[in-house]
């Protein structure tokens, strides 16, 4: 991830191409469902489309395409959060070490014979055709459920390195978190995200 | 002596993981690498152990489909820029023109 110059990634084409009138109409919604996935708050994620969209105005003006404007703008969009980011881990900590705790510990054997093992009934199921599942739309309407369902800084860590795909180092960087804090509530969210997607969407056997 | 009793200790508990302990492990390996000796205690685990191994390819295949799905991730989100909003951010930029 480049966190440098916001709006100069890529040279305007041509003047004539496009319209600023018209970018919050096209593509306004898609940059606020992209901010409020990562922000979490609807007023933060108004902010810093409007900051995307005064950057853009004052980087250049035009791309030949809605999607490579599309881009160009979201490329913005993720530079704006990620400062947001920087700023709030110096004034929060992104740590929750709390999060699915003890529902981790309870999934496995706690004492005598068997102790670390999978509590039989609470065990990974076999997920039928999950190739398939994971190519339908719906199935990342679920997946946007249940990692709703994450606490906020645990959801913030999750989705930076699952869905934006930053290494661990830069996740611990931009969020001021170590790395073994960062491994844990990975883990947890991982487990916690399984565990919701089994119970909400390979149970019913789609 | 005591020293060597600790490290054979350790050495035996990385080689012989339990299912916490290896789903943990598994999810590690996502994000960074783990000691050789580790590495064996999980295959060998995983050698004897279904629910681990389901565990285990379910994540990779949550982990590696995620990051190519952001642009559908975002999309399900289903809340949209209020209009209230939209008015507002038209105006600013207008402002800065």
């Amino acid at each position: 991830m480049e966190a440098d110059s916001e709006a100069r990634q890529e040279k305007p084409i041509s003047p004539a191409l496009s319209d600023p009138e018209r970018w919050v109409e096209d593509h306004g919604d898609y940059l606020f469902k992209f901010a409020l996935l990562r922000l979490r708050d609807q007023g933060k994620a108004e902010d810093a489309v409007q900051a995307t969209f005064l950057a853009a105005l004052r980087g250049g003006t035009s791309f030949a395409g809605k999607s490579a404007e599309k881009s160009w703008l979201v490329g913005i969009l993720k530079n704006k959060i990620f400062d947001y980011y920087r700023k709030a881990s110096r004034e929060t900590t992104f740590t929750d070490l709390q999060f699915y705790d003890e529902e981790e510990q309870e999934r496995f054997v706690s004492n005598g014979i068997g102790q670390g093992g999978w509590i039989h009934e609470l065990g990974p199921r076999e997920w039928q055709r999950a190739g398939e599942s994971l190519d339908q739309e719906q199935f990342w309407h679920a997946y946007r459920n249940c990692t709703g369902k994450l606490p906020e800084k645990v959801a913030t860590v999750f989705n930076l390195r699952e869905v934006d795909g930053l290494t661990g180092k830069e996740v611990c960087e931009l969020l001021n978190i170590t790395e073994s804090n960062l491994w844990v509530m990975l883990h947890r969210a991982r487990m916690a995200l399984r565990q919701c997607l089994e119970a909400n969407w390979f149970a019913n056997n789609r | 002596m005591k020293f060597w009793l600790n490290k054979i200790k350790s050495a035996w508990a990385a080689l012989s993981p339990n299912c916490r302990e290896a789903v943990r492990a598994q999810s590690e390996l996502l994000d960074h690498p783990l000691p050789l000796i580790n590495r064996i205690g999980l295959r060998i685990h995983l050698l004897f152990c279904v629910w681990c191994r389901r565990y285990g390819k379910q994540l990779h295949l949550l982990h590696d489909q995620a990051c190519k799905h952001e642009e559908t991730l975002t999309v399900a989100t289903p809340q949209k820029l209020s209009s209230e909003a939209r008015e507002r951010i038209k105006r600013k930029m207008q402002e800065n023109k």
